[in-house]
């Protein structure tokens, strides 16, 4: 099967991250691949390693996203297409740009949600442009003939999902470790075509950010100190008595 | 008039608690923007919660009920939903953010032409548009945001409002379609256990991590539940050894919740599992590590192992319950 796999460059969350004036200031080297998508990379990998079939990938962003794109290849994507953007886009407006490219592949990946934006939109956004069957959250993937089966982690327990193809999946990260590229993978990605061109007819953002702040302060914490019963003790009544929660 | 409709989750015909606080904001919001407000329910026997969702205010309640909702799949949900905003003429929906709401959102607001403001925890109309604040980046800083147009979907993290009761005699439109055959079906749903305290809704977590390493360990955070009458929550390590259900993770890949008092046993409090967690109301964490990051967030720390802080825990507790 013809498998495109929509991957996104986003700041590293473990690194420091800055608030100035109502915008984030993050090292501009300290940028990953979303792990989300790297696992979408890894599940059509294994799949088309074991049945056959391709696999291209997709990101729209600005022009150093491009190593992105590159470590997809270095991982053992076949193709890679850039579309060239710059600024904020939001779920609706990527979808969008993303429907152009990925239309007639027999399954389209995403992860479940960006790390910077925590949306998890874009998925189910580019499936219903595509007039695609899609699951969301999926923790496992497997092809059985001509169809996907999907296990998601639903509200209630583990779902097992099958679509027919074509269609969409986004993937949590708990369906697999991705890949780590390898010398002789980062080797072959040099070679391998990466079609780069400016994102044209970007929809108008009907989102927009108006600037970040700091997470509400939590009052400081109190440390309790003593053998476990006194410790035991005194949280007790602190959860009854100050904090009510008892 | 255009309405304010809010998506109500019902298993088993009982709101959840999430879906309440989702319709108390509702509510509020349609008085101050001059709207009616609504709840929708897309159920197997919709009109079976229509009484509960009167006594929090809703007016009208759209039920639709098809057997098709016996089965968590996201097409029949899209369709039913875009036909009910079109009938409500919506100018707002809220949506609590359940796993089933983010599996439909991003179709609907494609479906319906809305904008959608994703896993907010405050939403109010401003200046003719609809704001909101929303975690960002594993929860480490908040963005405002905001929408133009109309309609805007928004779902909201429990724990974000307080549910209050408001009552009206609700009118119930009973809403029958014909939904169109789903392209996916459906397998096998491994459920949770029956009778377990349901993690996204419940009022006390406890959550495990690598520090609960043994069937001793694990026995305890039962026990230490059970007292509290608290749903098992757990970090991602633990989840990845078959410890502990996948439904349990709590963070960014998992469940996000905002219970008054989560309760963190041998867990390092790692960025992503932070991201879960942090709008708890109050947090008590349990480690042997003094510069774990958890105390970082943490209400109460105690930094003590596990094996002996625990028992003494549910002995204390056992001794409050009963005096
Ligand atoms: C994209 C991404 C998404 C992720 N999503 C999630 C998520 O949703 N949820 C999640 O939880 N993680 C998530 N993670 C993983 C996360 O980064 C951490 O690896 C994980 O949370 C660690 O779990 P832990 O705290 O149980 O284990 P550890 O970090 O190993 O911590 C164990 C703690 O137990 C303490 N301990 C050990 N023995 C005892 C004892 N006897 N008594 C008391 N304390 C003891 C130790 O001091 C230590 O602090 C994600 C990671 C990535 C990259
Ligand atoms: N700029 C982008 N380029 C390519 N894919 C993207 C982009 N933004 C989002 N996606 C895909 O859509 C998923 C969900 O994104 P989001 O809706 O932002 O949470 C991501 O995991 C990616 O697979």
């Amino acid at each position: 099967m013809r498998f495109c796999v929509c991957v996104k460059q986003v700041p590293d969350v473990t690194a420091p991250i800055q608030i100035s004036g109502g915008q984030l200031s993050y090292d501009a080297g300290r940028v990953v691949l979303n792990a989300y998508d790297a696992s979408a990379v890894e599940a059509a990998l294994v799949l088309t390693a074991e049945h056959g079939g391709e696999v291209d990938v997709v990101l729209v962003g600005p022009e150093r996203a491009a190593e992105t794109v590159r470590k997809a290849l270095a991982m053992g994507a076949d193709r890679g297409t850039h579309l060239v953007a710059d600024g904020e886009l939001d779920s609706a407006a990527v979808s969008s740009l993303l429907a152009a490219v990925a239309s007639g592949y027999d399954v389209i990946l995403t992860g479940k949600q960006a790390q910077d934006s925590d949306a998890g939109l874009a998925g189910g956004m580019l499936a219903e442009r595509l007039g695609l069957p899609y699951v969301t959250n999926a923790v496992g993937l497997a092809q059985e003939g001509d169809a996907i089966v999907v296990t998601r982690l639903g509200d209630a327990g583990q779902e097992t999902i099958a679509l027919p193809t074509p269609c969409l999946v986004t993937c949590s990260n708990d369906m697999n470790d991705p890949r780590i590229p390898n010398l002789k993978g980062i080797m072959a990605a040099k070679r391998k075509t990466i079609d780069t061109r400016p994102a044209t007819d970007v929809p108008a953002a009907r989102v927009t950010t108006l600037g970040y702040e700091p997470l509400p302060t939590r009052a400081a914490g109190r440390r309790l100190d003593g053998e476990p019963a006194a410790q035991a003790a005194e949280v007790v009544r602190l959860l009854a008595d100050e904090a009510s929660v008892l | 008039m255009s309405t304010v409709l809010s998506y109500v989750a019902a298993p088993e015909g009982v709101p959840t608690r999430a879906s309440l606080e989702v319709l108390t904001r509702a509510r509020q919001l349609a008085e101050a923007g001059g709207h009616r407000v609504a709840a929708v329910v897309l159920s197997t026997d919709a009109a079976a919660s229509a009484d509960v969702l009167g006594r929090y205010g809703a007016a009208t309640v759209y039920a639709v009920s098809d057997a098709a909702f016996a089965e968590p799949l996201n097409a029949p949900a899209v369709q039913a939903l875009a036909d009910v905003m079109a009938r409500a003429d919506a100018a707002l929906v809220l949506f609590p953010s359940t796993e089933g709401v983010k599996d439909l959102l991003g179709a609907l607001a494609i479906r319906t032409d809305a904008a959608v403001l994703p896993d907010v925890v405050e939403v109010d109309w401003v200046d003719g548009g609809v704001g909101a604040l929303r975690p960002v980046m594993a929860s480490k800083f908040m963005a405002r945001v905001r929408a133009e147009g109309s309609p805007v979907l928004v779902s909201m993290r429990a724990g974000s409002v307080e549910a209050s009761e408001a009552p009206v005699e609700p009118t119930v439109e009973n809403v029958s379609l014909s939904l169109d055959a789903s392209a996916a079906t459906l397998r096998e749903i491994a459920g949770a256990a029956a009778g377990m305290v349901d993690l996204a809704d419940a009022r006390i977590v406890v959550a495990a991590g690598r520090g609960v390493k043994d069937a001793a360990a694990k026995a305890l955070v039962e026990e230490l539940a059970e007292v509290l009458g608290a749903a098992i929550g757990a970090s991602r390590a633990v989840v990845e050894t078959g410890v502990f259900p996948a439904t349990a993770q709590i963070g960014q890949t998992g469940k996000v919740v905002s219970p008054d008092l989560y309760i963190g046993v041998g867990i390092s409090g790692a960025i992503q599992h932070v991201a879960g967690m942090v709008g708890s109301r109050t947090i008590v964490a349990i480690n042997q590590n003094a510069d774990a990051p958890i105390f970082d967030v943490a209400t109460y720390g105690i930094v003590g192992d596990l094996y002996s802080v625990v028992p003494a825990l549910i002995a204390e507790i056992k001794k409050h319950k009963a005096g």
